[in-house]
């Protein structure tokens, strides 16, 4: 048999015609509170999902217990809300974590989470030595992407090393960190950019490990190996495969050259995968079924190159988070792909194209002179200090948002073929979306009184005083964390502990110096505006741009930011984790025209409320025009219209001048009256 | 939409209090460019002159300058959160510029993102403002503005572009400058010993996060000094004036503040008001007589050319010959 093997078969180790497991399929999940989100992992793995993806909310992630103020309008919103180690046993109720591969989306608090899932398993009896998962804890695409980071990012790193160091002695098969470069495709990087900052990361990581020097030889190769990525795969799905292929092989150049990994199984591209969504329209949004499993090509065609585990994203993420039913939808995709088609029985159908390779090259040598640039610069640390990472992303974004603005980009139902029959599939009695129930946050905040009420006071002062220590010590601070795991200490109480030792980080934005390259007529229209303004007024418009609560998704606010600019406004930028004081404090100094923010989480509702709430108590109610940008879902305009919302654009207002001439009409109306 | 006098009157009363939207309001008032703006801008320095007591009056004006990227935000943060920790009455203004497009004439004003100062404290005011393409590091209204708020608080901080001719135009708004540079900035160095900038009244080294990098630079700026005979304030052993600051790890942000303390208590401190007036009105003169020349050439000259078929190609004598032509019959009628 063996000598008649064919080139576009695959054999196994005893020469027998074979084929490829499927890659692992998630879902990424979790919502209201933990026992809606158990009950839904639940359900997600009868049928047929093979991994967790766990959906954590913004408290949780950015270090909020959930009965703090900024916490409350935000619980359970983008994700499930954990105050404890109780609320994590109820999460993964009769789920036998042991056999489980779970993924943690979780960044500035990834150690507390990891921590919480090391005391389940120990006080379930499991040998935490057959955990399984990734805590995905890369600082650095926080700083520029995402925005959930806490502490500075020299601190940020140790936290990092602290959980390698831990993992590969007590739970081998965990991964760390995921690095990431999905987030930074999100924020607008282009391929090479994508290959280059999350390479730049994970050279920043090994370096920090490398430079602790508590891993033999030996461990450190195991270490190298546990370092796993995760990465976006766009429409241009040809390109996608080859900036897959270049990721392996420059991975495996990077660990052989430069920390000298000898074995080439610690040197493989391991990564995981959620596909595109920045490229999913509000407009026509069924279109974004086709986008799905178009973008997925990318990462699962070149076998080489394939992605271990992938999540795709709902066809109604631009119009709010999706439902049960919108992400089983998704899920059947994978399913198709893998147990319909013939795609997992053949080799790498791409080895011998000259295509694919010259263009592999070619992304390869851009990718790699950015690496060394920042290099240069002293590394990811120093290139998230200085902005030079987040500005190139800013500046990317903006060239997108130009190009889509004057149909160089086209985008199906939005810039071209725009007119259209109506889809009935958003025409259900919910709208198509989902809505977090309301009162479901009463149940976490009564877990929380519950747990704090149970729980040892001693106890838990003495764990956090150890933590605090440790901190300060230098010491590896798992051991101190699951410690206070046990003692029932809260995510708000941990943070807290450590926000005292090592403070709080503000990054740069990203947006100073950013040059839009927007000649259009639209530009024009709205600078003649501007300037009527002037001379009628004797000052240039002032807005202020910010986002209130704590999603990170900075990029529409930047877009707007530099937008505004472009038109002619003086912009006053105030970035992302504002409350609605501060915001209406820095409208009333600046005696702005206008208030610009900015929310995704779906926290809009609330957070609108306490801005107007604000604006009242200050007497500026009427007085100072409020406009709001993100991912509002339509049932939701009447209500905030009715706070005092003048306009809510959405992803699909996509041409900045547009917007901005929009806004320049409203600035009008409320001055004249 | 004018405002009355009573409404200024009322404005005043309450920016005096601190209330931040009237004052925010009074500034732009003062910020405006409209035919009646200096009426009122008259009206509302009378106002405030007249005012009881006056001893209060005298803020302290410091101007911060050193390029982007050497912590000048994050510093002036630091120093304010001390100030005001200090002393329960001190009053603190900060006025941060930042530059406007050439292209558009938009401005992005991001530096309340590096600020970490109280919510809601009528104590601290802060304010941005576009340096309206004003070469100088600040903007043409900007000494309006510190006029006012000199009057309203005890300190009043203005923080540059960082750019350009910044200390030169800096030092004619404040009492005090402050040139703060990163550890070992060579090129800063190298200014100094060519004499291009104009001398700061005291250095400060910001992000000495490390010790030995800190000491490093503060032997070779002090060593330049000396070499290049820079004479700093005669009276002060030039050591008191070269701070080394970490706004991160909060290093020398009390004695820098301490120093401001001792300028703001000494009134021998402040710059002659007469005198910045004087150069500023020159300023002033300059620019808005310069843009009569633009219209001028523009309006007169230009249309001249084109009706003769020379065209904007014509020799540059030429049009300059022809623009003095057009001023003189300009003048010669009033």
């Amino acid at each position: 048999m063996s000598d008649k093997k064919k080139t576009h078969r695959l054999y196994d180790k005893t020469g027998d015609p074979t084929q490829d497991r499927p890659w692992i399929f998630r879902t990424y999940a979790g919502h209201t509170n933990v026992r809606a989100s158990n009950a839904l992992y639940r359900e997600n793995l009868a049928k047929g999902q093979t991994g967790l993806s766990i959906a954590l909310d913004l408290p949780t992630q950015c270090g909020y217990s959930s009965d703090d103020p900024i916490a409350r309008p935000e619980i359970g919103k983008v994700g499930v809300p954990i105050n404890s180690l109780d609320d994590f046993a109820v999460l993964f109720d009769q789920i036998p974590i042991e056999q489980m591969n779970t993924s943690i989306t979780i960044n500035g608090t990834a150690m507390w989470l990891l921590s919480l899932y090391v005391a389940l398993a120990e006080e379930r009896g499991v040998d935490v030595s057959k955990l399984s998962g990734t805590t995905q804890n890369d600082l650095i695409k926080e700083y520029l992407a995402r925005g959930t980071y806490i502490f500075p990012p020299e601190d940020s790193m140790r936290l990092i090393v602290d959980m390698y160091e831990y993992s590969l002695h007590h739970i081998p098969f965990w991964n760390a960190s995921n690095i990431c470069s999905y987030h930074l495709q999100e924020a607008g990087a282009t391929p090479v950019q994508e290959l280059a900052f999350a390479l730049v990361t994970a050279i920043t990581i090994l370096d920090a490990i490398k430079a602790r020097n508590c891993f033999s030889e030996d461990e450190f190769e195991r270490c190298v190996g546990r370092i796993s990525f995760f990465v976006n795969a766009g429409i241009r799905f040809v390109e996608e495969v080859c900036k897959m292929r270049a990721f392996c092989e420059m991975w495996d150049e990077i660990t052989q050259e430069r920390y000298g990994v000898k074995d080439p199984k610690y040197r493989l591209f391991r990564y995981g995968v959620q596909v595109n969504s920045l490229g999913l329209t509000a407009e026509q949004p069924e279109n974004n079924a086709w986008r799905i499993i178009l973008e997925t090509l990318g990462v699962t065609l070149s076998r080489k190159a394939r992605c271990r585990a992938l999540q795709l994203p709902a066809w109604n993420e631009a119009l709010s988070l999706p439902r049960p039913w919108d992400q089983q939808w998704s899920l059947r995709i994978q399913q198709i792909l893998a147990y319909e088609t013939d795609l997992l029985e053949y080799p790498d159908i791409f080895d011998g194209s000259h295509v694919i390779e010259s263009k592999v090259s070619d992304l390869k040598a851009q990718a790699y002179t950015e690496i060394h640039k920042v290099l240069e610069m002293g590394g990811g640390v120093e290139a998230v200090r200085n902005g030079y990472m987040k500005s190139a992303l800013v500046a990317s974004q903006s060239e997108r948002m130009a190009r889509l603005a004057s149909g160089e980009q086209i985008v199906v139902g939005k810039n071209k073929w725009s007119e259209g029959l109506e889809s009935p599939l958003v025409r259900d009695s919910d709208g198509g979306i989902f809505m977090v129930d309301a009162g479901a946050a009463q149940q976490t905040l009564d877990a929380l009184a519950e747990t704090r009420r149970k729980r040892d006071p001693a106890a838990v002062e003495a764990c956090l005083a150890r933590l605090t220590n440790d901190a300060r010590g230098g010491v590896n601070l798992m051991e101190a964390s699951i410690a206070c795991a046990k003692a029932r200490v809260t995510t708000g109480e941990w943070s807290a502990a450590l926000r005292g030792v090592f403070g709080e980080y503000r990054p740069p934005t990203g947006v100073e110096g950013q040059r839009m390259e927007m000649v259009s007529e639209s530009v024009g229209a709205v600078r003649q505006k501007v300037d009527n303004f002037i001379r009628r007024f004797g000052y240039r418009p002032r807005i202020v741009v910010g986002k209130p609560g704590l999603d990170g998704h900075s990029n529409g606010a930047e877009m707007i930011a530099v937008a505004a600019r472009h038109a002619g406004f003086d912009v006053i930028y105030f970035g992302i984790r504002l409350s609605a004081v501060e915001i209406v404090q820095s409208a009333l100094e600046e005696n702005v025209d206008i208030i610009g923010v900015s929310l995704l989480s779906g926290s809009h509702n609330e957070i609108i409320a306490q801005l107007f709430e604000e604006l009242d108590r200050q007497g500026a109610r009427d007085a100072i025009p409020v406009i709001l940008g993100g991912i509002i879902p339509e049932p939701d305009y009447p209500g905030l219209k009715a706070q005092g919302v003048k306009r809510i654009f959405t992803p699909k207002d996509f041409d900045p001048m547009l917007v901005m001439s929009e806004i320049m009409d409203i600035i009008l109306a409320s001055k004249v009256g | 939409m004018a405002t009355q006098g009573n409404d200024i009157a009322a404005l005043i009363g309450q920016a005096s209090a601190h209330q931040k939207w009237p004052l925010a309001r009074l500034i732009s008032l003062v910020e405006r460019n409209l035919p009646d703006a200096r009426e009122q801008r008259d009206q509302i320095m009378q106002v405030l002159s007249a005012r009881e007591p006056l001893d209060d009056c005298n803020g302290l004006v410091v101007g911060v300058t050193g390029t982007p990227g050497a912590g000048k935000s994050s510093l002036i943060s630091e120093v304010c959160q001390v100030l005001l920790g200090r002393d329960s009455s001190c009053t603190i203004a900060v006025l941060a510029i930042d530059p406007s497009s050439e292209d558009s004439g938009g401005a992005l004003l991001g530096d309340r993102t590096r600020m970490q100062l109280p919510v809601n404290e009528p104590r601290i005011f802060f304010r941005s403002q576009a340096s309206a393409r004003d070469l100088g590091g600040v903007g043409p209204q900007t000494f309006q503005v510190v006029r006012l708020l000199r009057q309203l608080f005890d300190y009043v901080i203005i923080e540059t572009v960082g750019i350009g001719q910044s200390e030169v135009e800096v030092r004619q708004l404040s009492d005090h400058t402050l040139l703060v540079m990163q550890p070992l900035a060579g090129d800063q160095v190298q200014f100094l010993k060519a004499g291009i900038m104009e001398i700061p009244d005291a250095f400060v080294v910001n992000k000495c996060d490390e010790e030995a990098l800190a000491q490093k630079s503060l032997h070779m700026l002090q060593s330049s000094l000396k070499l290049t005979h820079l004479a700093l304030d005669q009276r002060k052993p030039a050591r008191r004036l070269v701070f080394m600051t970490s706004a991160m790890r909060k290093r020398g942000i009390d004695e820098l503040a301490a120093h401001l303390v001792g300028l703001h208590n000494d009134t021998g401190s402040r710059r002659d008001r007469k005198a910045q007036e004087d150069y500023h009105l020159r300023k002033w003169i300059r620019q808005e007589y310069g843009r009569y020349g633009i219209r001028v050439y523009e309006q007169r000259v230009l249309p001249l050319r084109q009706s003769d078929n020379a065209g904007i190609a014509s020799s540059y004598e030429a049009r300059e010959a022809q623009f003095i032509q057009a001023m003189e019959a300009l003048i010669s009628r009033l």
